[in-house]
């Protein structure tokens, strides 16, 4: 049996509402997702003694302002990452007696990631040296010359980059909460017509870029079993960072060695004792196409050059052997800024068995992955499992 | 450039490298070279990334590379205009720490690059910022 390791699980979780425009503070978005993560596990925000904000650029500071704001109760326990490094990290702090409840929240308002970032101004605005932005490459721009690479190295088959957004919206539409599943389903040809955003990326294969907020709560084994929710353990969970935030590249781009998705997930997959058979349901980073077909390579399920081919098999699609982003990832359900607690959020509802129209059978194991930084730079992953 | 003034973000110039902008303003590339071990750094940091050295001297590199991988931009910010923009990531001969470095393309059509196409570094006025910037143009 795999998952021995069941000393902290997560919970409660929640997402507010996910859209474009909304008219909310960051902070009280967060504080929506933490009040309801933690009413649905039926815990008081007086026993909350761990934070983990998702914000990449969280000072200290931050983390003091949020002891104040849940009522000054001491916090013992004060971390950063993204939504899956969070969750392993919650879960050691607890194993060590470091904390009992820890919460992992993130909000976007009124912040876009996509070209409206910049704003028009009457003069050229002075950034950091070295920012992208100097050159107009904002993240659809990145992944765009990474999917371009990769076409190129691999000849890989381009259709099938095409037809990852035509199975995300089939997902979302079997997602009341999402943001695209109104919409009705597209084809392949739908994408290719959409207009092209950056060369070869059209914008039906660009991630949203929207405003919400979320939140995540790992508890003790011992609160865990009185909480109203059923458990969802954390049996394994890892991070890695390799590079810095969109700087440095190095060449090959595509290393053979593998980075910081292949590290973590080595890590993470060791400490729960499963192999790549034993997952039944997995929330992968998906903010482009390239982004999952490089994740299949670095976690292992294929070789690199064969993540394209390995998609277009079927395994991620809601009638395959670990059905992904099921809720319609961040290409149809939401990108909220920092969005990699929402493929946590997903894989957790699986697990329990909320999922109604777009529920995979009777899930035991689950994976969350988040990546980000000069493209696999940056990488967290958790290993969870149900009773 | 096709918007006037110009209004896309600029470097500010940061004062540990001031020897890069000066150089770039008298049309050299420099990039921070180890003294102890030989090798290129960029983009550049107080010490080489290889030994840790901080003996490092800002060197003029060849100035020419091939295109690893590019984007052309559609759909870019407001202040980068409604014309498409080339994106590169332009990989120089300088080893054997490899050295990448993002630029936009200048003086053709963007439409014409290709991987592994030969460019060189070229220099930009913007005479509205009192300001010159690196480009990347067919070799
Ligand atoms: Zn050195």
């Amino acid at each position: 049996m795999t998952g021995q390791k069941r000393k902290a699980a997560i919970v409660g979780v929640y997402a507010t509402e996910q859209a474009r425009g909304l008219e909310r503070s960051i902070w009280s978005l967060e504080l929506e997702a933490i009040k309801g993560a933690l009413a649905e596990a039926g815990l008081s925000h007086t026993q909350v003694d761990g934070l983990i904000p998702m914000d990449y650029d969280t000072p200290i500071s931050l983390h003091m302002a949020w002891t104040e704001q849940l009522g000054g109760h001491p916090i013992t326990y004060m971390s950063i990452g993204n939504a899956s490094g969070g969750v392993a990290k919650a879960a050691s702090a607890i194993e060590t007696g470091l904390a009992n409840v820890v919460v992992i929240y993130f909000g976007n308002a009124n912040n876009p990631n996509g070209p409206r970032q910049l704003k028009m101004l009457d003069r050229a605005p002075r950034v950091k040296d070295w920012m992208f932005l100097v050159h107009g490459a904002y993240m659809s721009v990145w992944y765009a010359m990474w999917t371009q690479l990769y076409l190129h190295e691999f000849k890989a088959e381009r259709d099938y980059f095409a037809e990852y957004p035509v199975k995300m919206r089939e997902n979302a539409m079997l997602n009341p909460a999402s943001l695209m599943g109104s919409r009705g389903p597209i084809t392949i040809e739908d994408v290719y017509a959409s207009r092209m955003i950056a060369s070869p990326l059209h914008l039906f294969e660009c991630s949203l870029d929207n405003d919400g907020g979320y939140a995540i709560v790992v508890a003790s084994e011992e609160i865990a079993r009185d909480c109203k929710t059923k458990p969802i353990w954390v049996i394994g969970g890892a991070e890695a960072m390799y590079t810095d935030g969109y700087q440095t590249i190095t060449a090959p781009w595509n290393d053979p060695k593998g980075a910081a998705v292949k590290r973590a997930t080595e890590i993470a997959f060791g400490q729960a004792g499963i192999t790549h058979d034993d997952i039944d349901v997995a929330g992968l980073y998906d903010c482009f196409a390239i982004t999952v077909v490089r994740n299949l390579e670095e976690m292992g399920f294929c070789k690199l050059g064969e993540g394209a081919d390995y998609m277009h098999e079927g395994h991620l699609w809601l009638d395959g052997n670990m059905p992904s982003n099921t809720d319609g990832g961040l290409l149809a359900n939401s990108h909220n800024g920092n969005p990699s607690g929402m493929h946590t959020i997903e894989v957790v509802r699986q697990l329990r068995g909320e999922c109604g129209a777009r529920q995979v059978k009777d899930p035991k194991i689950g994976v969350s992955l988040a990546q980000g930084a000069s493209v696999h730079g940056l990488a967290g992953v958790a290993v969870l499992a149900r009773d | 450039m096709e918007i006037e003034p110009y209004l896309r973000p600029l470097p500010m110039k940061e004062p540990q490298n001031e020897p890069f902008w000066e150089g770039i303003a008298r049309h050299e590339f420099l990039v921070p070279k180890c003294n102890n071990c030989g090798d290129w750094n960029w983009v550049p940091y107080p010490a080489c990334r290889t030994c840790l050295s901080e003996d490092l001297t800002w060197t003029k590199i060849a100035g020419h590379g091939t295109v690893m991988t590019f984007s052309v931009v559609h759909r870019g910010p407001p202040t980068f205009g409604k014309e498409p923009y080339g994106t590169v990531l332009l990989e120089l001969p300088e080893r054997p720490r490899s050295l990448v470095i993002l630029g936009n393309t200048t003086g053709m059509n963007p439409e014409d690059l290709h991987i592994g196409m030969r460019m060189k570094i070229v220099y930009e006025e913007i005479p509205s910022e009192d300001f010159v910037m690196y480009r990347f143009a067919p070799a």
